[in-house]
């Protein structure tokens, strides 16, 4: 049936044989993958099972000069395997850093790290002499994995004295290299280091090169302490707008960071020297770039110096709408600075920007009871319904709405009675529907006991033609789905 | 007579030349594929090794991010997909679900589960939707936000949930899919870590049946007992882990699983957001984007990443099977026809000379060409046009390449996430891979060339899966 001496035949058998033969391959490689790796993870369970005890009695600073020579006997390759997963982990307990950096340069791991970074894989295997040729042999072919571990290696552990040839790695030919070398500059910290990576922020930003990515550089430094803001001062002074505004960003960022971690933050000129706060408040704010305004304001709220007030105070007034929201909220930062500017916060609840308008209310939600009744005293008296909205949304977001019921029924006065009366008068009932069905029967009953009389009273003393078209009462009473003769 | 002698003659030795092009055509790229996604794949894991998501996770610079869940009439499985999802790790994140007009208990549900109660928001539509009626929310589950909206279909759903975020970046997410515990993160890494913009980050989509979950979790990764759901694991194996790794490596990618895919929210609302002119809104979105970068000049990056997972169900039953094959293909077929002036466009690139025009032929036109040759090749054979030997060699080879390419994908899957852990599921999956092509395929082909007929007579009609709940919830 099959003419074998027809060429098309041929051709399409001999592809046929092909692909019988690759198929049956590539099943092979799968099955001995599979056993490859079950071996290799026994391996590994086994060495991790038998010297786990030791590590752990080492990593909790107790002596044990027994277990560090029986470290000691395994090959490199091996206590790498070993070591590998406490580096993996999220984050290691400060003490266990310092403990494993102990014995990983008892081990010779330190040495081999960064022979391996200033020498290369081969040389770093000659130098590190015992075992070392027993690495695996499919990690061998994968040199940059096994440079990447070991600037990573080095990160984790804090080695001070690797700086330099983490920053040498920076100009590594693989950009993963390159990636990691920036985490562990970053996880390092050393002062050293970041003048070194400004000089590349100045290089990469304007778009001069790619590598490494501008966002993993600017994070990198952004992780640097707060003593080291000094040496931004020649980024933020730079003629570059582009790398003025990374620089901000930069010191915006170990400003907030330093900030969320200690809440009574000040920023003083002797943490970031004179220059830098003459800058702030003379330079930076009045940049020709909107971006840098905007996020210098997030660094003037926490600045010591009674001449931000008025600085914020001109910020609020910027003619660029994502200047004056990123100043709004970081106002709610801290409520020092705010203080003296709550009636222009609440200025910004007129902004023709729904979103400057929404976080001045999460702002002066957040500077406590001056801030709640500047908030409620607008909500009052203004006629924007898109804005009064919008005020409701977000106390019913931060679960105000049911204290301030709560309150209500519990016979409270004052502004917070009037928003309460206000938001049941309405016609459609702002924000009170949801919370005035979920609320203890108890409650609503005490609630409704105060508000129905004031509603009749309000509908008695209304003139005939101001009256709404629907019955607030009865409006009411249709949100809440009670029987009529309950509200009556 | 002999005219129609010539004519039939003519008609299948063309048609024999169409199936010969399809044939070959599809099968190398996809080989081509295969071996780039190899290689990426190898790398990707092994730099997972080192680089971590420490960076990102701690970053204070990682941008914030919102999910959006689109749900109609998804009451057995929402809970536990907005339960995932809030238990994502990732450092700033927020979760609307938009209910759109579910007339099931998907909203009591969620009103249930999470404790929610009304309020009244604001909505400020930048992209035009249906209604929304009203917000709920619980003031202890602060990211947490439900809407519920008059029923506008699911790009209308998600278009909703565009205007409700406020976040750079949105995710969205199918009612149906538990997302893995790091996804995010992981599908945020190469958004983060990119010298371009990328506006696009897709993740894999693996199959829940089989797996053991508690509480939108996976537990235990497991097979699906029945044969349909086996041959769909190794059918998403093949799509996912060489099919669009390889087309991003070549940077044309076409398609990003709308199941899970994070979006650059600006870019998208520039782009006119989901549309709703085809039932795939996510892969129209993906070509529209390749186009507005095009028209107006701008240099954009997709990425698909493989290791970012996202567990869904897949159709149990024949019918909910062809369901879906039905939409995927006359959702394909629309929005290639829908953007046409993308195929051979200069300033396409790679998208125009290369991607688009395989989607065109082998995917899209490919269902009805070998369909056909299905019909007509026997016709052929009948009438003593094609010579018996040589189609019985041709079609053992169609046979055995597809399954030398569904064991490639077995492999890759072995080389790199090992998701499956017992030999068992390895020998049941290249059991599978190889006889994928016989009887399967055809099956899946028959359920596509209905969807290409569909197109053909301008239906625009949305198939919906439905959906049992996650299997073996502990």
């Amino acid at each position: 049936m099959v003419n074998i001496a027809d060429p098309v035949t041929q051709w399409a058998f001999m592809i046929l044989v092909c692909v019988v033969t690759g198929t049956g391959l590539l099943i092979a490689v799968a099955f001995f993958r599979r056993w490859q790796q079950i071996r290799y993870l026994r391996y590994v369970h086994t060495l991790r099972r038998k010297h786990r005890p030791i590590l752990a009695k080492l990593l909790s600073g107790a002596q044990s000069p027994s277990g560090v020579e029986a470290l000691r006997e395994l090959p490199l390759a091996d206590l790498e395997l070993l070591l590998d997963p406490l580096f993996s982990k999220r984050k290691l307990p400060e003490r266990c850093v310092v403990f494993l950096q102990a014995l990983c340069a008892e081990l010779g791991l330190i040495e081999l790290w960064q022979s391996r970074l200033a020498h290369g894989h081969a040389a770093a295997l000659q130098s590190s002499g015992s075992g070392a040729h027993q690495v695996h042999a499919d990690r061998a072919t994968m040199r940059y994995v096994l440079r990447a571990k070991s600037i990573r290696n080095l990160g984790m552990l804090r080695h001070r004295p690797s700086w330099p040839l983490l920053v040498n790695s920076l100009d590594d030919r693989h950009a993963d290299i390159q990636l990691v070398a920036l985490r562990s500059l970053a996880t390092l910290g050393a002062p050293e280091s970041f003048a070194v990576l400004r000089e590349r922020l100045h290089a990469i930003a304007p778009g001069k090169s790619t590598s490494p990515p501008l966002q993993a550089l600017q994070a990198a430094m952004a992780s640097f302490d707060l003593t080291c803001v000094p040496a931004l001062l020649p980024s933020l002074r730079h003629p570059d707008h582009q790398i003025r505004w990374h620089a901000t960003e930069i010191l915006r960022t170990m400003v907030c960071r330093e900030a969320a971690r200690q809440p009574g933050l000040a920023l003083t000129p002797e943490l970031l020297t004179p220059p830098i706060v003459e800058l702030l408040l003379a330079g930076l704010p009045v940049d020709t770039s909107a971006e840098i305004r905007a996020r210098a304001a997030e660094v003037i709220v926490f600045l010591a110096d009674p001449r931000a007030t008025p600085v914020l105070r001109n910020l609020l007034l910027d003619h660029l709408w994502f200047v004056r929201l990123r100043t709004v909220r970081a106002l709610a930062h801290l409520r020092q600075a705010a203080a003296p500017l709550h009636l222009d916060i609440r200025e910004c609840l007129r902004d023709d920007h729904w979103r400057v308008r929404e976080a001045a209310i999460q702002t002066l939600l957040s500077l406590g009871p001056e801030g709640k009744r500047q908030l409620y005293e607008h909500f009052l008296i203004s006629p924007d319904r898109a804005a009064r909205e919008q005020i409701v949304e977000v106390i019913e977001r931060t679960g105000l709405m049911s204290a301030l019921v709560e309150m209500y029924s519990a016979g409270t006065k004052g502004v917070d009675a009037l928003l309460v009366e206000q938001l049941a008068s309405d016609a459609a009932p702002l924000g009170l529907s949801g919370v005035l069905r979920t609320l203890n029967p108890e409650i609503r009953q005490r609630f409704l006991d105060r508000y129905l009389p004031y509603a009749q009273l309000i509908k008695m003393m209304l003139p005939e033609e101001t009256r709404p078209e629907v019955e607030r009462a009865d409006n009411l009473q249709q949100v809440l789905e009670f029987p009529p003769c309950l509200a009556a | 007579m002999s005219h129609i002698r010539l004519f039939l003659d003519d008609g299948v030795t063309v048609f024999n030349l169409v199936v010969l092009s399809y044939f070959f055509l599809g099968n190398g790229i996809y080989t081509i594929l295969m071996l780039l996604s190899l290689r990426a794949t190898w790398v990707h894991i092994r730099q997972m090794t080192y680089q971590g998501l420490d960076a990102l996770r701690h970053s204070p610079l990682t941008p914030p991010v919102t999910i959006i869940i689109p749900a109609w009439n998804e009451q057995h499985v929402i809970v536990n997909s907005v339960r995932s999802s809030l238990l994502a790790d990732y450092p700033q994140l927020q979760v609307i679900v938009v209910d759109d007009g579910s007339t099931d208990m998907t909203l009591d549900r969620l009103v249930q589960s999470f404790g929610l109660v009304e309020m009244d928001g604001a909505y400020h539509p930048s992209i035009p939707t249906a209604p929304v009626r009203t917000h709920y929310i619980n003031p202890t589950i602060p990211n947490l936000l439900v809407v519920s909206k008059v029923r506008g279909g699911k790009p209308d759903a998600l278009n909703a949930g565009i205007n409700l975020c406020r976040s750079p970046y949105f995710c969205n997410l199918d009612a149906d899919c538990l997302l893995e515990h790091d996804a995010l993160l992981r599908l945020m890494d190469p958004i983060v870590n990119s010298a371009v913009e990328t506006v696009v980050s897709g993740g894999i989509v693996r199959i829940l049946n089989g797996c053991e979950t508690k509480n939108g979790r996976v537990l235990r990764v497991g097979l699906p007992g029945a044969w349909l759901e086996r041959f769909q694991v190794v059918e998403y194996l093949r799509s996912f882990l060489f099919g669009r790794t390889g087309w991003h490596l070549l940077g044309g990618t076409l398609i990003v699983s709308g199941a899970f895919a994070v979006f650059h929210r600006a870019t998208v609302i520039e782009a006119g957001g989901f549309s709703h002119d085809t039932v795939t809104e996510d892969m129209d979105l993906i070509v529209q984007l390749h186009q507005w970068a095009a028209d107006n000049n701008r240099k954009i990056r997709m990425s698909f990443t493989s290791d970012p997972v996202c567990w869904t169900e897949c159709p149990s039953t024949l019918a909910m099977l062809a369901n879906q094959r039905r939409r995927w293909q006359l959702g394909l077929c629309q929005t290639l026809w829908k953007h046409s002036e993308i195929l051979f466009g200069r300033k396409y690139g790679i998208v125009g000379w290369l991607s688009f025009p395989f989607h065109s032929y082998v995917e899209g036109l490919g269902a009805a060409v070998e369909f056909l040759g299905y019909l007509l090749i026997p016709l052929g054979l009948f009438l003593g046009m094609v010579p018996p030997g040589l189609l019985l060699v041709f079609i053992l080879l169609g046979f055995i390449y597809g399954g030398f390419l569904s064991v490639g994908a077995v492999l890759l899957e072995e080389l790199t996430y090992r998701r499956y852990p017992r030999f068992r599921d390895l020998l049941t999956l290249l059991v599978f891979a190889m006889f994928e092509n016989i009887g399967y395929r055809q099956l899946v082909l028959f359920f596509r060339f209905q969807g290409v007929l569909r197109f053909l007579a301008g239906s625009r009609r949305w198939e919906k899966v439905a959906h049992v709940g996650a299997p073996a919830e502990g």
